[in-house]
């Protein structure tokens, strides 16, 4: 296995990769979901300079994404605790 | 570390070459261009305009998007003047506007296509020194929507002569052209303005790589097109059928249109090349050999482009099309507005005023 002399060696036992994973599994989804609530914070923030009434939709619209990091959330949970 | 040198610059222009391109920030931009749009007026009310009189019209004015402008110029001019105005005013701003939202290279883009405004307020004030306009007459039709501020052109219709117009412009990119102008050969300025226009706006568009501008050039030439078509019309129509007549007054750069191989045709063998191009759909059922009237063929066309930047603003919609799509619903709206208030001004019928309107 790739990365086998790693494991259980001086620097990395398996808690650390789970660690690591878990880490990774948040950073990423957490980054993924603000690039895209940036995108549509934007859009939104256009369409209600021009229609306040537009707030509500423009939320909801924009945190959407946020399911992303809530998987990314869920899936570093679920490597923590196997 | 030569990676990173590469990365961070040995090159000291690269990084303020970046800053200065800035990026476009699309979807801020577009969907507030695409809020914008659904104001505005929707077809419905064209026809309900149709059978207002004046001061009607003029009060439903004040009560939609023009409300500002119209409460601001109501105190210096009434009726028409006041209408007309308003709706110079509102453009302006509104462009001034998208100006002020996009930046990068769709604020670019943007201030390249708005040029034309300039040459409309130089053709306009030229005109208006010619046949001793008033002052108020030249302002009017004045709109400040290009790179020329309202105070410069109030500045400029307030000169004597045209001479002094033209002097007055020395710094601009048009002085070389205006000082062919003699007082005689207007029509001949007029061509060459815009054909300037354009080969400029495709030089500033320069050899489109980025997606946007090819797009953007793309929208351009379809425009040229249009343009062209109708001048073929009224030219074939007053039975101008020599090359050499007619290709000073084409523009070049159009998309699918050869001017160069219809100008000689005669009227019948024109239609028949016309039936190739995409711009038959359009008008195949107005264009028909007996037609008299060359308005709605000319509004047909207009239609069309209309039209199809729509197709193309929801085929590309994080790019520049929803907001060039934008700017000439806009300018039709306020054109069709105009229409209406000069019309019933002149008391015309309503059929007359409705054939010049373009509805979408």
């Amino acid at each position: 296995m790739v990365g086998e002399e790693l494991v259980g060696g001086p620097f990395l036992d398996a808690d650390g990769m789970k660690a690591l994973g878990a880490a990774l599994a948040i950073t990423v989804t957490g980054l993924a979901s603000a690039w895209a609530e940036k995108e549509i914070g934007t859009a939104a923030i256009g369409a209600m300079a021009e229609n306040e009434g537009l707030f509500g939709k423009g939320l909801i619209l924009t945190v959407i994404p946020e399911t992303i990091v809530i998987f990314g959330l869920v899936v570093a949970l679920l490597i923590n605790s196997a | 570390m030569r990676l990173l040198e590469r990365l961070w610059g040995k090159n000291p222009y690269r990084k303020s070459d970046k800053k200065k391109k800035g990026t476009s920030n699309y979807a801020y931009a577009v969907t507030r261009v695409r809020a914008m749009k659904s104001k505005l007026l929707p077809k419905e009310t064209y026809p309900r305009l149709l059978n207002m009189g004046i001061d009607e019209i003029t009060r439903f004015i004040q009560e939609s998007e023009y409300k500002n402008d119209v409460d601001e110029l109501a105190m210096k001019y009434s009726g028409g003047d006041l209408a007309e105005h308003a709706l110079n005013r509102n453009l302006a701003l509104t462009y001034d506007k998208l100006l002020r939202i996009t930046s990068g290279e769709l604020n670019y883009l943007i201030t390249a296509y708005l040029r034309r405004y300039d040459i409309w307020n130089v053709k306009t004030l030229l005109r208006g020194k010619i046949y001793n306009a008033s002052v108020e007459d030249i302002l009017e039709s004045l709109i400040s929507a290009g790179e020329f501020t309202y105070t410069f052109l109030s500045e400029l219709a307030a000169k004597a002569t045209y001479q002094e117009v033209i002097d007055t412009l020395k710094e601009t990119d048009y002085y070389p052209l205006l000082q062919e102008f003699d007082g005689t050969n207007l029509a001949y300025i007029e061509n060459e303005l815009d054909k300037m226009y354009y080969s400029s706006l495709f030089a500033a568009i320069g050899k489109p790589r980025s997606k946007d501008r090819k797009l953007f050039a793309r929208f351009i030439k379809l425009e040229v097109d249009v343009k062209n078509l109708s001048n073929l019309f009224r030219l074939k129509k007053a039975g101008v059928e020599k090359s050499d007549d007619i290709m000073p007054l084409m523009i070049e750069g159009g998309l699918e249109l050869k001017p160069e191989k219809l100008a000689s045709l005669p009227y019948e063998q024109f239609i028949d090349e016309l039936r190739k191009t995409q711009y038959w759909d359009a008008i195949s059922s107005v264009a028909g050999l007996e037609t008299a009237s060359l308005t709605i063929v000319e509004s047909r066309l207009i239609r069309y482009y209309l039209e199809s930047a729509t197709t193309y603003s929801h085929v590309s919609p994080i790019s520049i099309v929803p907001i060039m799509d934008y700017i000439i619903h806009k300018n039709n709206e306020v054109s069709n507005l105009r229409i209406i208030f000069r019309g019933k001004e002149a008391s015309l019928d309503d059929t007359l005023i409705k054939d010049q309107l373009v509805v979408i």
